[in-house]
């Protein structure tokens, strides 16, 4: 039986590791929320999908062992989210055209120009390349760790990411390079 | 390790590194030119990712009065009548400059030393209704290419004096030789039938020899309805 001295102890660290998560998440929340933006391309959408993925993590947050894990972990149940809201129900569509922030002309808008048609043109990618190469650039997921997260073969995943960068490298200006271009997907 | 491996590799993941990838990188400068062209992009693409998307409020419209209808409507009228003036009278030099630009858009065709396989080399000038008599041996480089709003074929040929680039321009008209110096190429453009042909060589390669021989070797085919 434990003593009330012990228990007691326990208790203060349980809220000491408590206190320490809820810091840790809202530390993490903004890259969450631009990791969610990028997936699901709105911004109200995204912070629905972030405060959702925040409350699972909360209730799950035994399933954490390592605060290292922690970013890897809260962006895994992000993408969840996201994939779940996404199959619930048929997001509407945003139409890029009208909805991105376009350069207004003035010289810092025409200086970043470049980086604008970048982003317009992620925006643009489906979002089975879109997926990988936010989880791959933004997230840090290994190839092995996306392709279990989307359940696709690493081979499919490399083909994706490839596909992802060959088209911003071509959206960008840059033609196809020469037998760079894999054929079907390899599964 | 092949090419088509090392550019699925590196294209998946620039900054990826491996023994066999880095085996494959010391012997092939078309892969090592690639690598450093994605690790371009991927910088790029990793900028733009940082900041969350821009996506604007949707503002409530406000009406215009009618006046700023019409007002609208004949500027927008005006500046097609001036943008219609300006491509009838622009100059010739203004097509030897954009060729020069796709060239340099393309920097690893230069680099291409590997002869193409006759298919790429039948579709890149077949998807531009263009025919060409030329020893497919000579061939590093077979892309067809969009360029001034139609598909073009731009090949690299290996010569004597290093490769030579020709784009095969069916819908550009030019009256005469046109010779030109830019970006450290030098250049001519050529009339060719109902088109040009433009050919580019880095430094000083002959550049007229090639374009009379590559007169002789075109000839347009029926262009394809779409693409």
């Amino acid at each position: 039986m434990q003593s009330p001295v012990s228990s007691l102890g326990e208790r203060l660290r349980g809220a000491e590791a408590r206190a320490t998560l809820t810091a840790l998440i809202e530390s993490m929340r903004p890259d969450l929320l631009r990791f969610a933006q990028w997936l699901a391309r709105d911004r109200s959408i995204a912070e629905d999908i972030v405060q959702e993925a925040l409350l699972r993590a909360w209730r799950s947050r035994d399933a954490l062992k390592e605060p290292s894990a922690a970013r890897a972990w809260l962006l895994t149940i992000v993408r969840r989210e996201h994939a779940r809201l996404y199959e619930r129900k048929r997001l509407e569509l945003v139409c890029l055209d009208d909805a991105l922030d376009l350069p207004d002309g003035s010289a810092a808008a025409v200086a970043d120009a470049r980086l604008l048609t970048l982003r317009y043109a992620i925006m643009k990618l489906p979002l089975e390349y879109r997926e990988p190469l936010v989880m791959q650039v933004l997230g840090g997921f290994s190839t092995e760790e996306i392709a279990r997260e989307l359940a696709l073969t690493n081979t499919a995943v490399l083909t994706r990411l490839f596909r992802a960068r060959h088209k911003l490298r071509t959206l960008c200006g840059a033609s196809p390079a020469p037998d760079a271009t894999p054929g079907e997907e390899r599964a | 390790m092949i090419c088509e491996d090392a550019r699925l590799a590196i294209g998946a993941d620039p900054e990826a590194a491996g023994t066999e990838l880095e085996e494959h990188l010391r012997v092939c400068a078309g892969c090592r030119a690639f690598r450093e062209e994605m690790r371009r992009v991927n910088a790029d693409i990793r900028r733009a990712l940082e900041e969350p998307p821009d996506l604007r409020v949707a503002a409530p419209r406000r009406v215009a009065p009618a006046w700023r209808e019409y007002a609208l409507a004949a500027g927008v009228v005006l500046a097609a009548a001036a943008a219609m003036l300006v491509w009838l009278l622009r100059p010739t030099d203004s097509l030897a400059r954009d060729v020069v630009a796709h060239i340099k858009a393309e920097p690893d065709s230069w680099l291409s030393t590997l002869n193409v396989s006759a298919g790429s080399i039948d579709h890149a000038l077949k998807s531009s209704g263009v025919g060409l008599d030329l020893a497919s041996d000579k061939i590093v480089y077979a892309q067809s290419c969009w360029f001034r709003g139609h598909y073009v074929p731009h090949l690299v040929l290996q010569t004597a004096h290093g490769p030579a680039t020709v784009l095969i321009l069916r819908h550009e008209q030019v009256k005469a030789r046109d010779n030109f110096r830019e970006g450290g190429m030098s250049g001519v453009i050529v009339p060719a039938g109902d088109g040009s042909i433009a050919v580019l060589t880095r430094g000083r390669g002959p550049v007229d020899e090639l374009a009379g021989e590559l007169r002789q070797e075109v000839h347009w085919l029926p262009e394809p309805a779409t693409r």
